[in-house]
């Protein structure tokens, strides 16, 4: 099976049908979520680098800085994926030759990845070397910021 | 000079004419635009978290405040640059609809609550370290801000939905 078919069967699901039924104010809505998700992400990601790098909230120890802003990545992920679906399926069909939605979601996986290991265990340190600091800080923004930045390109490719 | 006519010779000064009619332009700034967001929105929505006392319960109020106002600054730079050429674009549409004024308002409003807080309570930030519960109106401008901010970004993100028609 390709993965056009199985594209084209989520499209033509029950679920799919009924999303698109829906007035246009519901998809409206799921964007909103979508934004406010994302917003809660990068801004979490935004403020752990910064520490990182130095250049902010450098008076708080690291661990606790994560701790803090990582129920905040999780609600913003969980937000993400909710509305996420809801805009997919109607239209995956349309996503499957979009390059940029592929783009989008290699660096999701990316993203993913990076933060359940190395994430995970550099913010562990309550002080992690310069170059390892300002390298994760800059891999961090620039995958995040990246998927962002695809996101918006999306609908107009 | 009405206000039509100004939002017509807007949207056709050369920015505009040049970002409606590039078929780059338009989703570079857009993304601009979201980036911007990210900055303002997002490090406003941690301190009114340390206001409304959901983060970082035991950092200063003023530390927070101090170490990302810069970001945040930065930020709304970024938003409301990006934001002005995006309307230069499609002036002569956006002023016909409701959404756009009442996103303009609620900017104001929430930019009203920064400046009262600031004049307010700014200089006393400093010493709420001893405190438990934070005076009441400081809790209040926490939710007010995030409050106006969501309605901001609502309002931002309904505007190509509730204007299709025009």
């Amino acid at each position: 099976m390709s993965v056009f078919s199985v594209f084209d069967q989520l499209q033509n699901s029950d679920i799919a049908t009924l999303i698109s039924r829906q007035d246009h104010l519901f998809g409206a809505g799921a964007q909103l979520l979508h934004i406010s998700g994302l917003i809660l992400v990068l801004a979490s990601i935004l403020i752990v680098s910064l520490r990182l790098l130095g250049l902010g909230l450098v008076q708080v120890p690291l661990p606790r800085l994560v701790k803090a802003t990582a129920q905040f990545i999780w609600i913003g992920l969980a937000l993400l994926a909710v509305s996420g679906v809801i805009i997919f399926l109607p239209a995956a069909d349309h996503y499957y030759p979009n390059p940029v939605f592929w783009l989008k979601f290699g660096l999701l996986a990316f993203a993913i990845v990076l933060h359940l290991t190395w994430y995970r265990r550099v913010t562990k340190q309550e002080s992690v070397k310069p170059f390892i600091a300002r390298s994760t800080a800059a891999v961090l923004l620039t995958t995040w910021f990246g998927i962002a930045y695809a996101a918006r390109f999306i609908g107009f490719y | 000079m009405s206000l039509p006519a100004i939002a017509e010779w807007l949207n056709d000064t050369q920015i505009g004419v040049a970002v409606r009619e590039s078929v780059y332009a338009f989703p570079i700034i857009e993304g601009a635009h979201l980036i911007g967001l990210a900055l303002s929105l997002g490090l406003i929505l941690f301190v009114d978290l340390r206001l409304t006392g959901f983060f970082l319960r035991e950092v200063s109020i003023a530390g927070i405040l101090y170490s990302l106002r810069g970001w945040l600054l930065l930020g709304f730079g970024l938003t409301l640059s990006t934001g002005a050429v995006l309307f230069l674009a499609e002036a002569s549409k956006l002023i016909f609809l409701p959404v756009f004024w009442l996103k303009v308002s609620l900017i104001f409003l929430a930019g009203l609550n920064a400046a009262w807080f600031e004049v307010k309570w700014g200089r006393q930030a400093g010493n709420w370290q001893q405190l438990t519960v934070l005076p009441t109106g400081v809790r209040f401008a926490g939710w007010a801000s995030l409050l106006l901010w969501f309605g901001v970004l609502s309002c931002g993100r309904l505007i190509p939905y509730l204007g299709a028609g025009l």
